[in-house]
């Protein structure tokens, strides 16, 4: 595609003032760089950054795009971990930075909250209303409300504790790919039974919309407990959670673990004695203290069950901070160490050990680099099997690095099928296109397919991310 | 700075910034990144990743970049954030030190380059 960088500056200009549109190399590669291990290439560089400042801007946007057939790029924060943040074609990157209203209506029991708010400073204002933001990513510093949505990801909760945070949203505005700003949802706490239009952007990876206003319901803050558990080894940790859904046992809202390697990283790394074996740590919450004591002594009790070292509720909130940064210190330290090539396992929960034990031989037996180090930790809870391949060596090729990083994806994603998964945490399309094939019979690709072109005739938003790419 | 020293220079910040993980953790936290309406050129990160394209030859030295790095007040606080819950980088010495090499103009495939 030709295209005339300073008339293309230009244009944006006159939409979003001069000083909003960035078409210099060094800001282009920049906002294309993401958490992918391997490094750029030319077709990923923008012809251009654009920051809008609302859904009027990101309208005369779409059009123009669509217009001139230039592909746009949603950017949030960038911190997808599958490759959604980065673009795939040359193009526009729309940066949704500059969209960072919240206002918070306790009387109408909803806040709304520009697409570009990270979800740290969301947290932090919702909580002078007493309200809890029902997310919990690691990357909750930088991660943006619209990108957490446009995935729908669960993160560190546990989906049947909480449910995901789509459940939460009542509504968006939303500016379609050919420049239409539409309104979806209610401004009720009561949400829509039946169709609603809302539910088609939740989770829909900004290939169907640009989000410029999401409303969620406010969920008030609720009464939390901790539990710690230490086991001999990671099985133990596994058999408890499937007797957990087996027994009809309420969930906990967090339900991480640590694996034997990961225990003992994590727990040097923040000063903690080191465990004889796995670590599993939980969080209880309740609408009440009595509830959320209860609970947990509840759960206290079947984790006795289960064969651990020792449980107990940690009541020290300093001591469960160390516990539950050891968690993200685990990751971390490993990648300060080396590399990691990650996956997203989410099996039916009854096959939770069976494939772990498979995820693990997948690990120790890649073809693409041999003898990486195994190790596991996170939302075991979920169930999410994060399966690591640890090089402990930054010094890899790009080759090597793509090589590694599709084997790994090609063979987890058969995990997924052979266990009924499909990934709860991470986005699905951008490198899962593959997988949905797999999975779900090309018909179901197709009628994705099909809905993208129906809302965005000229494949403008986020191409690639449909197509399948690496 | 002699072309052995300024080599060494580069070398070591491609290998430090290598260790960024591009997380952008870092970026709240700084005062340009604020004062510049969210630019990500304007934070730590962005910074990190200019010098290494810089130096791996994929970006040229050109006005931008300069205004990029140069926003850098040096307040430390990404330091704090990225050994807390990064990947242990003195980040702002590394831009300190790449906006040494950029004002000795020794940046290898810039138009200022003295060697």
């Amino acid at each position: 595609m030709d295209v005339n960088i300073s008339k293309l500056a230009k244009d944006l200009g006159k939409i979003v003032g001069k000083e909003y549109v960035h078409t210099d190399k060094p800001t282009s590669v920049v906002y294309a760089k993401d958490t992918m291990p391997w490094d750029l290439e030319e077709k990923n560089i923008p012809y251009a950054v654009v920051r809008p400042s609302n859904s009027e801007e990101v309208s005369k946007i779409l059009k123009y795009a669509n217009e001139k057939l230039i592909p746009v790029h949603i950017h949030g924060s960038g911190t997808s971990l599958v490759g959604l943040a980065r673009p795939k074609t040359k193009g526009i990157v729309l940066d949704t930075a500059r969209m960072k209203e919240i206002k918070v209506y306790p009387e109408r029991g909803y806040f709304e909250a520009g697409p570009g708010v990270h979800l740290a400073q969301l947290r932090k204002e919702l909580a002078k209303h007493n309200a809890m933001l029902p997310v919990f990513p690691g990357s909750e510093l930088v991660a943006t409300i619209g990108g957490t949505i446009a995935v729908n990801t669960s993160a560190h909760a546990v989906d049947a504790a909480l449910g995901k945070p789509g459940d939460f949203v009542l509504g968006f505005e939303v500016v379609l790919p050919t420049g239409e700003v539409i309104q979806t949802g209610t401004e009720s706490t009561r949400r829509a039974a039946g169709i609603d239009p809302t539910k088609f952007f939740i989770g829909s990876e900004g290939l169907l919309g640009v989000l410029t206003l999401v409303r969620m319901r406010l969920v008030p803050l609720p009464y939390f407990e901790h539990v710690v558990a230490y086991y001999n080894k990671t099985e133990d940790i596994l058999d408890t959670v499937m007797e957990m859904y087996k027994q009809g046992i309420h969930p906990p809202l967090f339900y991480e673990f640590l694996d034997e390697r990961a225990a003992k990283i994590g727990f040097e790394a923040v000063g903690l004695k080191e465990p004889i074996g796995a670590v599993a740590m939980m969080r209880v919450h309740s609408w009440s203290k009595v509830g959320s004591e209860d609970k947990a002594q509840k759960f206290f009790e079947f984790l006795k069950t289960g064969n651990p070292i020792k449980a107990r509720i940690v009541k020290d909130i300093e001591e469960w901070n160390s516990i539950w940064s050891s968690r993200a210190e685990a990751g971390n330290y490993m990648y300060r160490l080396g590399m990691t090539f990650g996956s997203e396992i989410s099996p039916r929960v009854d096959k939770l050990k069976d494939a772990f034990q498979e995820a693990k031989s997948i690990v120790l037996n890649l073809e693409s680099y041999k003898n990486p180090e195994f190790i596991s930790f996170g939302h075991i809870g979920a169930p999410t099997i994060h399966a690591y391949a640890f090089i402990p060596t930054k010094d890899i090729t790009n080759e090597v690095k793509k090589a590694l990083t599709l084997e790994m994806r090609e063979k987890t994603e058969d995990l997924n099928i052979k266990y009924g998964g499909c990934g709860g945490e991470w986005g699905l399309t951008a490198q899962r296109v593959s997988f949905l094939k797999k999975k779900y019979e090309k018909e179901v690709y197709e009628v994705l397919v099909k809905m993208k072109k129906a809302l965005d005739p000229n494949d403008i938003l986020n191409r690639g991310n449909l197509q399948g790419w690496i | 700075m002699d072309i052995k020293e300024s080599q060494a220079v580069r070398n070591t910040l491609l290998q430090e910034i290598g260790k960024c993980r591009a997380c952008r953790f870092c970026i709240d936290v700084c005062p340009a990144y604020q004062a510049t309406e969210w630019v990500e050129n304007m934070s730590p990160y962005g910074r990190l990743q200019i010098l290494k394209y810089l130096i791996n030859g994929t970006l040229d030295e050109d006005d931008p970049l300069i205004y990029s790095i140069y926003s850098c007040l040096q307040c430390g606080r990404c330091d704090r954030l990225c050994k807390a819950k990064g990947q242990n980088l003195d980040v702002s010495h590394l831009i300190r030190l790449g906006k040494y090499l950029l004002s000795q103009g020794l940046v290898k495939g810039s138009k200022n380059e003295k060697v």
